[in-house]
């Protein structure tokens, strides 16, 4: 499978009377994004705002993270199974609008969505202060109850990524990156001397909204499976997660999966990136064993030397982690985990819910407990209010000047496990 | 909170769905349950079925208190 991604580089995002890309911005029809958003019979209204770079802008809560990717070749469309038909994707051409992104705000769970602040310290622990986002705010009718919400809000969400990728189908790409997914016997005789590295994807999976979806299919029903990492580019794994803003993986996470993409980008000179399994992060035990067992299991037919294995989320997917790795590491394959921490305000409780001495290389995304003070913003896009019962945050933590007292917890992407930021920690 | 109540010298069963969590954590007495969002109860029993779900579960839990344990043991059905 081939993928070639067109990088289109947006500076800018402005409304203007036509939505279309020129020199770089852009411009959003705003009445004409609303339309293309409308017709939902759970959704009371729809606005859209914009948010920059520096400005003193506040969003709150924020649901998902969204980058406009549009197919220009090749089967299927991006977001398969959550738009359009079903067909795979991962080949042909994809351009991307890099440097924007659609943002969803709607206080569905509350407790679980995020901040994003555009400046100021909060800005610095978010990797997406740095995108000119186009923030869609969609309200429900009275009475819509909250899984309705989120789905509703999910899918405005990915039908405005949809409409603005659009205006990049006919721009002409400032760079041109291209993948290649070989069949895997192929793949293993192209680079025989070199260690065969198998990315092992953990999915948020735990229900009650905190669902992750592969073309669709909800992945708590998945048995962990193969997927080509040129179709993770295309929009094959989409966020639904209401869950703790800073280590869950918004849609942006997937689509620019960065453990896949420095797979690729040592693919040849010091390792074979051989392929990806998803795998889920289920409720039961024995769902945790059976998903743990079968994904053992593929790493070992697949003919994997070592694992880099990423968590979703924190508490009981440590055990889905830790099983994972104590499984694979028993067949005799080598592993990496890449989680975050829950060490208290003082760093200095255990790390994870569960722990084991075959995990022995663990890359961390940082303390998720420490605390931060954000100051008030001049504008604020959604309902200040939750941040008092934001997970990461408590009754008082909104301040009467309109400051933000919680830990770092609140703010969306900080402790991403795929290495999205740049947070990590150190022993001293 | 099980290490520090057995620390003064009762006895605890610790009811939980990630029995892995528990036995890293160190209980000693660990009574497997249903799933994390619902531990002693199941949303897709009829009421009656649930009851009785609850009542083998605490019943177990129950004659766990009273077994002489020797190693972190886990109590299946």
């Amino acid at each position: 499978m081939q993928l070639e991604l067109g990088i289109i580089k947006i500076k800018d995002v402005q409304f203007g009377s036509a939505t279309k890309i020129e020199n770089n911005v852009l411009y959003v029809d705003k009445a004409e994004l609303i339309a293309a958003l409308s017709g939902d019979e759970r959704i009371q209204s729809i606005d859209v705002e914009l948010a920059k770079p520096g400005d003193s802008t506040r969003i709150i809560p924020v649901k998902d993270v969204i980058e406009p990717r549009v197919k220009v070749e090749g089967p299927g469309n991006i977001f398969p199974g959550m738009l359009g038909k079903v067909e795979m994707v991962g080949t042909g051409r994809t351009h991307v609008l890099s440097g924007c992104a659609v943002v969803t705000s709607g206080n569905i769970v509350g407790f679980q969505e995020g901040i994003i602040d555009m400046s100021g310290p909060g800005a610095d622990y978010t990797p997406f202060s740095k995108l000119f986002n186009v923030v869609i705010v969609a309200e429900p009718k009275e009475g819509v109850l909250q899984h309705d919400h989120e789905a509703s809000v999910r899918n405005i969400g990915f039908k405005a990524a949809a409409y603005l990728a659009e205006a990049g189908r006919q721009v002409t790409p400032c760079e041109i990156k291209k993948y290649e997914h070989l069949p895997f016997i192929e793949g293993v005789k192209r680079y025989p001397n070199l260690p065969k590295v198998v990315f092992v994807y953990m999915l948020q999976t735990q229900g009650l909204l905190h669902d992750t979806y592969v073309y669709g299919v909800d992945a708590k029903r998945i048995l962990p499976t193969l997927i080509s990492p040129t179709e993770v580019f295309d929009g094959a794994i989409v966020s639904g997660n209401c869950v703790s803003a800073c280590d869950k993986n918004p849609t942006i996470v997937h689509c620019n999966n960065p453990i896949i993409e420095d797979l690729y980008d040592r693919h040849g000179t010091d390792l074979n990136f051989l392929g990806v399994v998803i795998t889920n992060e289920n409720v039961t035990l024995a769902d945790k064993e059976r998903s743990s067992n079968y994904t053992a299991k593929l790493v070992e037919m697949l003919g994997a030397d070592a694992v880099i294995i990423s968590e979703e989320g924190f508490g009981n997917p440590d055990a889905d982690l830790m099983m994972n790795c104590v499984k694979i590491e028993n067949k005799g394959i080598k592993t990496v985990l890449v989680t975050d921490e829950y060490a208290g305000r003082d760093g200095a409780s255990q790390s994870l819910a569960d722990a084991n001495p075959l995990a022995n290389a663990v890359i961390t995304a940082g303390n998720a407990n420490e605390v931060i003070v954000l100051p008030p913003m001049a504008k604020v896009i959604g309902h200040p209010r939750v941040a008092d019962v934001i997970a990461g945050g408590w009754a008082g933590s909104l301040q009467p000047d309109g400051s933000i007292i919680a830990e770092i917890q609140v703010i969306t992407g900080v402790n991403s496990e795929l290495g999205y930021f740049t947070l990590t920690a150190r022993e001293v | 909170m099980v290490k520090e109540i057995e620390r003064c010298g009762i006895p605890v069963v610790h009811m939980c769905t990630v029995v892995p969590i528990s036995l890293t954590v160190g209980a000693n007495r660990i009574v497997p349950t249903v799933a994390i969002p619902h531990p002693l109860g199941n949303p897709t029993l009829t009421p009656a079925d649930e009851k009785n779900l609850r009542r083998r579960l605490v019943e177990r839990a129950l004659k766990a208190l009273q077994t002489e344990v020797h190693l972190q043991t886990v109590f299946e059905e």
